[in-house]
């Protein structure tokens, strides 16, 4: 290994499988290697646009509540359609 | 019946097996107006009774001497509506570090007699009496030898005042301390103690009062009238607390008398050269105060788990809030915090004189903090001081390298702020790896 430190981001987002009604609100969604879950609650939703000068960033943001009680934070990426899920 | 209340019949902790199952319960009523009265006996002629502490405002009535209770004043009334009825009332600010001092002299003295003795409030206390015969003979002795003890440290009025049980079990035991008349115990055998209990009433179950009333709106007035019920009727109506009434009415269930244990607290105060009202002055003090008590070293290993800060007053009185805290710690704030905020709950009445820190509970020292403290534990290399914001301590710079032969790499990362305030979380926080 190398003595130079090195630097890994936290909070990396996953890749995640998200089925939406036609509003584009998230209903089902699927973490990796788990089985799918039913969204029982929308918590709370927001955009992010940035960095439209280098490398643009257009993510819609949701908290949802899973069938299991757990918090999930999602973001449907905008610009190629993917959904992932992100510790906040 | 008297103070019964129902904590002192509750399961004692899994974790004490032994107890005593021949009980002596002590029981002095209004123990801490008496110990007024033994202060102050002047008073003694007069309608005396003691506010409650807590409310800064709408004060309410604790206890009430009988030349009060026959004016009328009952525990619990409003301040002005015992002066309406008692216009000539005394009324006294309680004093819990005197009450406090006068119970820890009493279980001190008690402890003399044996080991196992259990408090249940400030005036009862139960003491564990198996295996005693030998040493002072049939109960009743033992019952008077003990209340005899107890002229060591009260005054005669005091002591006649105090009511003695002796029974299998804690019920027992108290239900004949609070039968019995003062300084003449009642002594009850294992096999009378069924037909003793059947006469006493059912205030005497340390159950939901809710319980005690409802079965007296049914006619049911003593142990022995309850215990023509068939318990699953009882348990119908009153959920597992029928189960229980129904064991201690009959004399089957006997509570043992559990020894006690209390950690010695680590107790700091500060004298004020002046009275100190002023809510700041009091919360920086508490901040020191809980800096020195955390610096003992009878605290070092061990965490706080339960805290006091109480108060000597200007012209007498005392003053006390305590708390128990969530989570174990040995950090200031996280131990000031819960008491600042009793403390607005029930600010001290007057200004203070001394104020007082105690630690009353504690935990296990925290050992995941232990490899990253700031100081050296061994005190070879840095001698306890404190270390230089970025200085590594050796605890740890040596236990890297033990892991760096062993992985041939440092396994250990710190996480540090990259860019915490922005939009995208990714960019906020990063790990970097860590090898002093």
């Amino acid at each position: 290994m190398s003595d130079t430190p090195w630097l890994r981001p936290l909070g990396q987002p996953k890749l995640v499988v998200v089925r939406t009604v036609e509003n584009g609100g998230p209903t089902h969604v699927r973490l990796p290697g788990k089985p799918a879950r039913t969204v029982e609650a929308l918590r709370e939703s927001w955009r992010i646009d940035d960095e439209w000068w280098r490398q643009p960033i257009s993510r819609e943001y949701h908290i949802v509540v899973l069938d299991d009680g757990r918090n999930l934070t999602l973001y449907h990426d905008l610009l190629d359609g993917t959904w992932y899920a992100q510790r906040g | 019946m008297g103070p019964g209340s129902g904590s002192a019949f509750l399961p004692a902790s899994p974790r004490v097996s032994s107890g005593s199952r021949q009980a002596l319960c002590l029981w002095l009523p209004t123990f801490e107006l008496r110990l007024e009265l033994v202060r102050s006996p002047a008073l003694d002629s007069t309608s005396l009774a003691l506010l409650s502490s807590g409310e800064s405002t709408r004060r309410t009535i604790w206890q009430v001497s009988e030349r009060a209770h026959e004016a009328g004043v009952r525990p619990g009334q409003l301040v002005s509506q015992a002066v309406s009825l008692c216009p000539s009332l005394t009324l006294l600010e309680p004093d819990p570090a005197h009450y406090d001092a006068a119970v820890e002299s009493m279980l001190e003295l008690l402890s003399e007699i044996t080991p196992i003795l259990e408090p249940a409030g400030r005036g009862r206390v139960f003491l564990g009496m198996d295996g005693l015969g030998r040493l002072f003979g049939s109960p009743e002795r033992q019952a008077k030898k003990t209340l005899h003890s107890l002229f060591r440290i009260f005054p005669a009025p005091l002591v006649a005042a105090t009511r003695a049980g002796f029974a299998p079990g804690k019920f027992g035991a108290w239900v004949a301390a609070a039968s019995a008349r003062s300084g003449e115990p009642v002594v009850v055998g294992d096999s009378d103690l069924a037909r003793f209990l059947a006469g006493c009433p059912v205030s005497a179950l340390p159950v939901d009062p809710l319980i005690v009333q409802r079965l007296e709106r049914l006619g049911v007035q003593t142990l022995g009238e309850l215990r023509r019920f068939p318990e699953p009727s009882l348990i119908s109506q009153f959920g597992d607390e029928g189960r229980s009434a129904l064991a201690w009415a009959t004399g089957r269930r006997i509570d043992p008398v559990r020894p006690w244990h209390r950690p010695e607290p680590i107790r700091v105060s500060l004298d004020f050269p002046n009275p100190v009202g002023i809510t700041e002055t009091l919360h920086g003090a508490l901040d020191r105060l809980i800096e020195r008590a955390l610096s003992r070293p009878t605290r070092q290993g061990r965490s706080v788990t339960g805290a006091r800060m109480g108060a000597q007053l200007e012209g007498g009185g005392s003053w006390f809030v305590q708390t128990v805290l969530r989570e174990p710690t040995a950090q200031r704030e996280r131990i000031a915090s819960p008491l600042r905020m009793k403390m607005a709950i029930a600010p001290p009445p007057k200004a203070v004189d001394t104020l007082i820190v105690e630690f009353t509970q504690f935990g296990a020292a925290s050992a995941q903090t232990g490899l990253f403290d700031r100081r050296d534990e061994s005190g070879r290399a840095a001698a306890g001081r404190e270390l230089t914001r970025g200085e590594v301590p050796p605890s740890l710079r040596d236990a890297v390298k033990e892991l760096k032969l062993r992985l041939g790499h440092s396994p250990l990362y710190r996480v540090v702020e990259v860019d915490p305030w922005s939009r995208i979380p990714e960019r906020r926080h990063a790990l970097l790896s860590f090898d002093p």
